[in-house]
């Protein structure tokens, strides 16, 4: 089993690398599919935890893939193989909204699509900061201008919280907190100039290479919202 | 025996999902500034501590 999870943390890192490179116009917009085939055993898992991200390159004005292409199938596998349980964490049912809310807005409408489950939003402003930060970075797949609109309103007055969670990610050396909270960050409005989100984006970028995820969301933060160059 | 053994992978598989998308947060690291002073002043001390007497080899005759 524990064979299992490394493989499937090499083919998240693979796809995330792939996504990543797409964003910064390396290859079109069909990352994942590019590097994982769907009929590869962990390619719907790596989809389902990569989450909204695997179809991030289409937000950026890509014509959207046909129903057959590789990418379109591997987001209804995921979608179908891994919908949260009943006992799912908030975390778990809003990234699978995400990945839902993405497919239907880049993939065909072809009838086969989940529909967007509902999620608690009552922790955006209620949790502490420092597990406000930690929640967002676990969802920083939804930082994708046009996603999780509510969301991202809920999450504007708390800005300063967030800030404050980046400043702790760094300073813990949390590369993919600090990565997934700058991209949130780079986002919403009014973050606090005295932050130095551009400059702490571009460090975190440098000292969390080793991680394709993180790299991924400071790819994400500059092509999407100019953030971090 | 094979259904099953791919039921058991299909459900790790799951779980292993379920724990990448809500992972608990890291422990941190800390450096405490005045710990490492210490262990640095520790160390240079060692360092510049002159060399351990030893016995004398007994002189040849």
């Amino acid at each position: 089993m524990a064979g299992n999870a490394d493989a499937l943390r090499s083919v998240i890192a693979d796809a995330a690398s792939g996504v990543a490179l797409a964003l910064r116009g390396g290859g079109g917009p069909d990352a994942v599919s590019g590097i994982l085939h769907p009929d590869n055993p962990f390619a719907p898992a790596a989809v389902r935890v990569l989450g909204a991200d695997v179809l991030a390159p289409y937000a950026l004005g890509h014509p959207p893939p046909t129903a057959e292409a590789g990418d379109a199938q591997s987001v209804r596998m995921a979608l179908a193989a891994y919908p949260p349980g009943a006992d799912a964490s908030e975390v778990s049912v809003w990234s699978y909204g995400g990945l839902a809310e993405a497919a239907r807005r880049f993939l065909p409408a072809d009838g086969a699509l989940p529909p967007v489950p509902d999620a608690d939003m009552a922790w955006t402003g209620t949790d502490p900061w420092q597990r406000l930060a930690h929640r967002v970075s676990q969802l920083a797949a939804l930082a994708v201008p046009g996603l999780a609109d509510g969301l991202a309103a809920n999450l504007a007055p708390r800005v300063d919280d967030l800030s404050r969670g980046f400043v702790r990610a760094v300073r813990r050396r949390d590369w993919l907190q600090a990565a997934g909270v700058g991209r949130w960050l780079a986002r919403l409005p009014d973050v606090p100039e005295t932050l130095g989100l551009d400059t702490g984006l571009v460090f975190v970028g440098r000292l969390g290479a080793a991680d394709p995820r993180v790299d991924l969301h400071v790819a994400a933060a500059q092509r999407f919202f100019g953030r971090g160059r | 025996m094979g259904i099953q053994h791919t039921k058991t992978d299909s459900a790790a598989l799951a779980i292993e999902v379920e724990s990448l998308v809500d992972s608990p947060e890291p422990d941190g690291i800390y450096h405490d500034t005045r710990e490492c002073a210490g262990a640095l002043l520790a160390l240079g001390l060692l360092l510049i501590a002159p060399p351990t007497p030893r016995p004398k080899k007994p002189s040849r005759s």
